[in-house]
């Protein structure tokens, strides 16, 4: 079934997959914690906003994948930016609920002592707010994380997918051992992902683990 | 009391297990070839000749009345496949099949007998690996479907030296040529990078060519393997000239990547004479069994489009409609046309 | 924007409504494909939860199980089954409960560590036998976090099914697919739509499920959306 000379023989092609969907995945949750993050402080000063904007993210969940990578062609192309519209709005959800949680947790004397120290609105959130909201955040990024690398398997179907289209080739000209490859990659990748983002979240929380 | 609750849950889960299987058959969706034509897309795609030709009355009780078809999901209104099945033989199926362009999911529905006529193309080694009959094509509906790559005109502009490159090649590229290609991959399970490598090497290609020193070149393909490998063919004529490749392959099917050639998304795409003929004219009718004739008319459409047919090869690739050597024995089939033949 | 208005016009015309490539044909596909993994993976998935709720043992074991099942994604697992087990509702069905088990196991395990020990500890001093421990005070408190869990699975199934036209399968992907593959944005449009409608009505027809499944005792304890329980994995 599995022909470990092929793989030899394209340790490049299954670098480049590799890659292309490493890419893929971090730039959409990059841009889309970006984002997330733009809509969550605005929500947090113009309240008014938190139904529209969360509706409309709610909305684009809901689009089935497949559908958009598909409808966005005619318009942005066989390209990078098809792929990463979508990527990216799949994200928005998530991570927007998310960052929100984290912030409205954060103990109104907690805000009230840090006001009285004297800090100003932008220095409280980003001395004080942020990190206290930062492992609910991470819950949201892991997950958005985990997500959005299978969800880079299915813009194989425009000519992306990074190791989705390795699949996808080993499916179409019926050589499983691409299809396989192909596979266990993914899921190291998410696994991998997961991992070093719990990392990324002790390294930047360690009053946390001082706690336990 | 435990032991027989633990039995039933067993025994629900093996019910819906094989409930799963036995309903399993019927569960790849079929699309009855009648109610498939007349969707609001038809008229988009469909041959304008086919909506106003008189609707064939398909002879009932023919053979193909009895039969599932089984293609690619734009075959339904496409002019060399159930359009022209139904206007050129007068052959209509009870059902249509949308499975893929001749991969995995067509090869194994004809094998498993799940569609009775399966649509693969004529240079596919599976026909003759799996013992498949591909029914000959007696009326002619298939046209001139020769290879021939097209490229955008502002690339021509940039490397006006570009088909002296490619064309040599092209002419090297003979039936037999092809299906030897097809099947390295398909078949022996070779990589499309070093199958067509090794027939560019054997070939005549030489590298080190300067000619195309910094410019920028997307290689597309469609889904179909055998377009990967004439990418590839194209990629690696042009990186040993110089060209900076990028390759973007299996971007989906003709209605998909053809607008992405048009837009620039991709420069050059490997192309089936006749039918891309028929593709760009909208289903006009122009193609021909010569090639030469169908590339020119190919030529005079892509102008307005900025797009240029280059030299074709001598192999072509035609829509090849297959069946099993039992179901071929059974209603005694050898051509297409026996297809319209009354039922036994 | 032509596909979204076409999309309506393709919506209301009659003729989309009947036969084998019919909206009503298709939505009947698409609700037994779903309908049938979500079964299949609460059959599995639940009395495992159970277990390793009920007794505290592999519950590591459980919620990582269900966090590697979250990174495989269902596209991945149709192109590895069909080679093997070819056409019908089998490839999907796999795929699709392979996606539902992780957040119904997860919430299962979760929702019945979640109960008040003092409360589990109390129901044994009064004599109840571990079943009744289980079914008579565990479930019940467990129960919004449960429906919570397969509320996910099913919203994920119904939007997951899609993919299934991909290896020739039905349900309103068929309408995705065969859009893309025709450029008829309308068609594509109205598929996307009429699943993401399902998939609203299975969140909500749900979310009023859970509701209701809180016992009147403890409806004040908890978050009325259940969303931190999806977010417990």
């Amino acid at each position: 079934m599995i022909k470990p000379e092929w793989i030899a023989d394209n340790l490049g092609v299954i670098a480049g997959a590799l890659i292309d969907h490493l890419v893929l995945t971090v730039l959409a949750v990059w841009c889309g914690l970006m984002i997330s993050l733009t809509a969550a402080l605005l929500i947090r000063r113009l309240g008014f906003l938190r139904g529209p904007v969360t509706a409309t993210f709610g909305i684009l969940y809901t689009i089935p994948s497949l559908a958009l990578f598909a409808f966005l062609v005619p318009f942005t192309g066989l390209t990078l930016v098809t792929a990463e519209i979508g990527l990216i709005g799949y994200t928005l959800l998530i991570l927007t609920r998310n960052i929100l949680a984290g912030l409205d947790g954060i103990p109104a004397e907690i805000r009230e002592s840090a006001d009285g120290m004297g800090y100003g609105r932008r220095q409280r959130l980003l001395a004080v707010d942020l990190p206290l909201a930062l492992p609910v955040i991470f819950t949201g990024l892991r997950i958005a994380t985990v997500t959005t690398v299978g969800l880079v398997m299915v813009t194989a179907v425009i000519g992306e997918g990074g190791l989705g289209q390795l699949m996808l080739r080993g499916f179409n000209r019926q050589f499983p051992t691409m299809i396989y490859v192909g596979f266990v990659l993914i899921i190291v990748v998410a696994l991998v992902l997961d991992v070093l983002l719990q990392l990324a979240e002790r390294l930047l929380t360690p009053w946390a683990r001082r706690a336990t | 009391m435990r032991t027989f609750r633990r039995a039933a849950l067993g025994a629900t889960i093996v019910a819906l297990l094989v409930s799963a299987c036995t309903s399993g058959g019927s569960s790849p969706s079929a699309t009855t070839a009648a109610t498939a034509a007349p969707t609001a897309a038809a008229s988009a795609v469909a041959s304008p000749s086919t909506a106003a030709s008189p609707a064939s009355a398909a002879p009932t009780g023919s053979i193909a009345s009895q039969l599932t078809l089984g293609g690619p999901p734009e075959c339904p209104q496409r002019p060399f496949c159930v359009l022209g099945l139904k206007d050129t033989y007068g052959v209509e199926f009870k059902l249509f099949l949308p499975l893929d362009a001749g991969g995995p999911l067509s090869l194994s529905a004809i094998k498993s007998g799940l569609v009775d006529v399966g649509l693969l193309f004529s240079s596919d080694p599976s026909i003759q690996v799996n013992n498949l009959v591909a029914l000959e094509d007696d009326k002619h509906l298939q046209k001139a479907d020769n290879l021939v790559p097209v490229v955008r005109n502002d690339l021509l502009a940039k490397a006006p030296g570009l088909p002296d490159l490619i064309n040599p090649f092209m002419a090297k590229l003979t039936q037999e040529a092809l299906t030897d290609l097809n099947k390295q991959v398909t078949v022996d399970g070779k990589d499309s990078k070093s199958v067509a490598a090794a027939w560019l090497a054997a070939n005549g290609l030489t590298t080190g060519g300067t000619s195309g020193a910094g410019i920028k070149v997307k290689v597309g393909s469609t889904n179909f393997y055998e377009q990967e490998i004439l990418g590839e063919i194209f990629a690696q004529v042009l990186e040993a000239n110089g060209f900076t490749v990028e390759r973007k392959f299996q971007l989906g099917n003709r209605e998909v990547v053809f607008p992405a050639l048009q837009k620039g998304d991709i420069d050059i795409l490997a192309e089936y004479a006749a039918t891309a003929l028929e593709y760009v004219n909208k289903g006009a009718g122009e193609a021909t069994g010569d090639a030469a004739e169908t590339v020119t008319k190919l030529n005079t459409r892509l102008a307005p489009l900025k797009l240029t047919a280059l030299a074709f090869a001598p192999a072509t690739d035609q829509n090849a409609f297959v069946v099993t050597k039992a179901t071929a024995d059974k209603y005694k089939l050898q051509k297409v046309s026996d297809l319209a033949n009354p039922a036994p | 924007m032509d596909g979204i208005t076409g999309a309506f016009g393709w919506l209301t015309d009659p003729t989309h409504w009947q036969g084998a490539d019919g909206i009503p044909t298709r939505f009947v596909e698409h609700v037994e494909l779903a309908g049938l993994a979500i079964l299949v993976a609460l059959l599995i998935a639940v009395p495992i939860g159970l277990y390793t709720g009920h007794t505290g043992r592999g519950g590591a074991l459980a919620v990582n199980v269900a966090g590697i099942g979250r990174a495989i994604p269902s596209y991945a697992l149709l192109l590895v089954f069909f080679p093997i087990l070819g056409f019908g509702l089998l490839t999907p069905l796999l795929a699709l409960v392979l996606l539902s088990i992780p957040p119904i196991l997860a919430n299962t395990h979760v929702g019945l560590r979640g109960v008040d020990r003092e409360t589990v500890d109390a129901a044994r001093g009064m004599g109840m036998r571990e079943s009744q421990v289980l079914t008579r005070v565990e479930l019940p408190a467990a129960m919004p976090v449960m429906v919570a869990g397969l509320r996910t699975a099913a919203v994920a199934a119904v939007a997951t099914a899609t993919l299934a036209a991909l290896i020739a399968g039905g349900g309103f992907g068929r309408y995705i697919v065969d859009g893309f593959a025709l450029q008829d944005q309308s068609m594509l449009v109205a598929g996307a739509i009429l699943v993401a409608v399902l998939a609203v009505i299975t969140e909500r027809g749900l979310t009023l499920a859970e509701r209701r499944v809180v016992s009147p005792g403890i409806r004040l304890a908890r978050d009325p959306d259940g969303e931190r329980a999806d977010d417990a994995v």
